[in-house]
């Protein structure tokens, strides 16, 4: 079994008492202006990107299929990996702590599981999903989107921030392959409609039915595994979901 | 923004509200543009962004409320087939398109521009003009139906610096600042064709070279040349400068060609280099730095001709223009007499402003070491207790 340097560090921020890092070290505020200069360190290509820094235990012929973009606090992710063990994801966030938290608990979670080498296959980069997913996976790469509560930049000005926009979801389209799948989910109504609005004109996409979406396994894992769907149910608030199939 | 290409026979200078067609040889003024300095008058009509259809200005030559905007010049391009000139201006910001003829430009049509302009290129069949802007969008503008409204074809999350348009029509090539060359389909522009992936800032100039070669050059010291349909790099060199302005010349058809860079504060401005192909592989054959006496006025355009190189910046806030041999970068003494003081008279009624390309760079600052830093200081605390 692989470990690294970081799952040692992780313990040292942890819970005494459920060995996984404490999320109040990591709290920072929602919103973040994603078109700003960030100090970032990011890969001018795919093949310049370091996975086994991310993932110990890959392969040569193993590639990352599964982003999940703007991953919060990792509950999403760590239920991904959980259901597709032999698939690699990723999760893509641009707040610092919240990155940091993210990769703290997957250091801690592989600690705790040494003995069955599971959450080998997640990993979280700190990084603007907006800018720079060309850099970091190759054309049709990836198989599966998520998109779950994403930043809805009520403000018209701040609209261009939104993460689903016209030209955006061509790139989307460059790194996502023919039949794969976009998942979308909102607790607020009007980014609902702008996403399948935005989505449904974009010739590379068309929605899933609602029986597809029915019948799709993440589906109910979509409402709760994420802490900000967590949030909603507890809210008792409304959630919007839309699922795409890149054409 | 100062602009200056060659198109023979007529050297094209463009600043402020003024464009000359000039013949480099003599003294001959071919033709020349000169905008009012209210764009209304010739059909400009603005309307206020998102708030009220209501506050369209006629055409009547009314003018905008609410403060006076300088009209200047950003970009003028010739269309391929040599009928067409379509340039954009800030302050106002308008798209004009003239048809050019041998003795003056007629005004054909006058279209709003939501955002200043950052790059221009036109149709091989001269048929549309794509431009492209700030936030990283690009527009259509079609050039048969002259009034017709533009269309969105794609964008980028930041300032795109450079646009081609191959010349089969297939493919559309943008660079920007954040360091990616994109090749999109046309006209599914929807559908990104590839990346040209490597450089590690902001990509300048581009250029084509043959059906398959693109060349591009960064403000991370780099010229790369690219198969820009599979995104493979196949050649780089490094330059002694951040580079800002890509000009190219085709020497011999798929064979060699000469490329021209202006370097961002740098003691030689523009830096020549002779690229080669044999064999399929392609290097720089020769390399030559032209320092235009840089640093002692501020550059801001060059043109390339056969034997010249035409240099425009500002002296004084004025526009100033100086002529070096592009053989051994030594001030030209062909230049005939007068022909400057011509040239720079003709726009000394221009305050010349030089633009700061110092913004052109990422500011990289770091907000992960403090973050870091305090948590380690937290972690030793609570080890200690």
């Amino acid at each position: 079994m692989v470990t690294n340097k970081k799952e040692d560090e992780a313990l040292s921020t942890t819970s005494a008492v459920t060995g996984l890092p404490q999320k109040r070290f990591y709290r920072q505020r929602a919103h973040s202006n994603p078109i700003a200069d960030h100090s970032f360190d990011y890969p001018a290509r795919p093949e310049d990107v370091d996975w086994r820094s991310l993932y110990p235990s890959i392969n040569d012929e193993q590639q990352v299929e599964f982003a999940d973009i703007g991953c919060g606090y990792g509950g999403f992710l760590v239920t991904l990996g959980e259901m597709y063990p032999k698939k690699l994801s990723i999760g893509m966030e641009i707040r610092v702590k919240v990155s940091d938290y993210v990769v703290d608990r997957i250091a801690a979670l592989r600690l705790k599981n040494s003995e069955t080498a599971a959450y080998q296959n997640i990993a979280c980069i700190r990084t603007n999903a907006m800018k720079y997913l060309p850099n970091y996976f190759r054309k049709s790469q990836l198989e599966k989107m998520f998109f779950l509560y994403p930043d809805p930049h009520f403000k018209r000005a701040k609209h261009k921030w939104r993460i689903i926009n016209q030209a955006l979801l061509s790139e989307y389209a460059y790194v996502l392959r023919t039949g794969g799948l976009v998942y979308t989910m909102t607790d607020v109504e009007d980014l609902h409609k702008w996403i399948v609005s935005h989505m449904t004109q974009h010739p590379l996409y068309e929605r899933l039915s609602d029986e597809a979406t029915k019948a799709d396994p993440i589906t109910p894992k979509l409402y709760q595994s994420s802490e900000e769907g967590a949030k909603v149910v507890r809210n008792k608030g409304d959630h919007f979901l839309a699922i795409f199939r890149r054409i | 923004m100062t602009t200056i290409f060659y198109a023979e026979p007529e050297l094209v200078i463009a600043y402020g509200r003024k464009v000359l067609f000039l013949n480099p040889n003599d003294l001959q003024i071919f033709k020349d543009i000169e905008l009012p300095a209210d764009l209304t008058s010739c059909g400009l009509k603005i309307t206020a962004p998102e708030i009220s259809e209501e506050q369209q200005s006629t055409s009547e030559g009314k003018g905008t409320d609410g403060g006076k905007v300088e009209v200047a010049i950003l970009n003028v391009c010739y269309s391929p087939d040599r009928q067409l000139i379509a340039l954009t201006t800030a302050g106002q910001k308008a798209l004009l398109l003239y048809k050019s003829r041998p003795e003056h430009a007629k005004l054909l049509s006058v279209r709003a521009l939501a955002r200043a302009s950052s790059a221009m290129t036109f149709a091989a069949d001269s048929s549309s003009v794509l431009v492209t802007d700030k936030t990283g969008d690009c527009y259509q503008y079609d050039c048969v139906e002259v009034n017709a409204l533009p269309r969105l074809l794609l964008g980028h999350l930041s300032i795109v610096y450079d646009i081609l348009w191959t010349p089969d029509q297939k493919h559309i090539i943008t660079s920007d600042r954040d360091d990616k060359i994109r090749v999109t389909n046309y006209p599914a522009t929807f559908d990104i064709h590839s990346y040209c992936l490597g450089h590690k800032e902001f990509v300048s100039g581009l250029a084509l070279l043959t059906e398959e070669h693109l060349l591009s050059v960064s403000g991370d010291k780099t010229l790369r040349l690219w198969n820009y349909l599979s995104g493979m790099e196949l050649l780089h060199h490094d330059l002694p400068a951040p580079a800002v302005r890509l000009h190219m010349r085709e020497l011999l058809p798929a064979k060699r060609y000469q490329a021209a860079v202006q370097f961002y504060d740098h003691i030689e401005a523009i830096g020549l280099y002779e690229l080669e192909q044999t064999n399929n592989i392609w290097t720089v054959a020769c390399e030559q730095l032209v320092r235009a006496e840089a640093g002692s006025w501020n550059i801001s355009n060059f043109a390339l001709t056969s034997d010249m190189i035409y240099v425009a910046g500002a002296v004084n806030e004025h526009l100033a223009l100086r002529v070096y041999n592009a053989s051994d970068g030594e001030q030209a003494k062909t230049v005939p007499a007068g022909w400057l003081d011509m040239v720079t008279g003709s726009f000394s009624d221009q305050t010349c402003v030089p633009e700061d390309l110092s913004v052109w760079f990422k500011k990289r600052y770091d907000n992960v070491s403090d973050y870091m830093e305090r948590k380690k200081r937290r972690i030793e605390g609570q080890q200690q207790k």
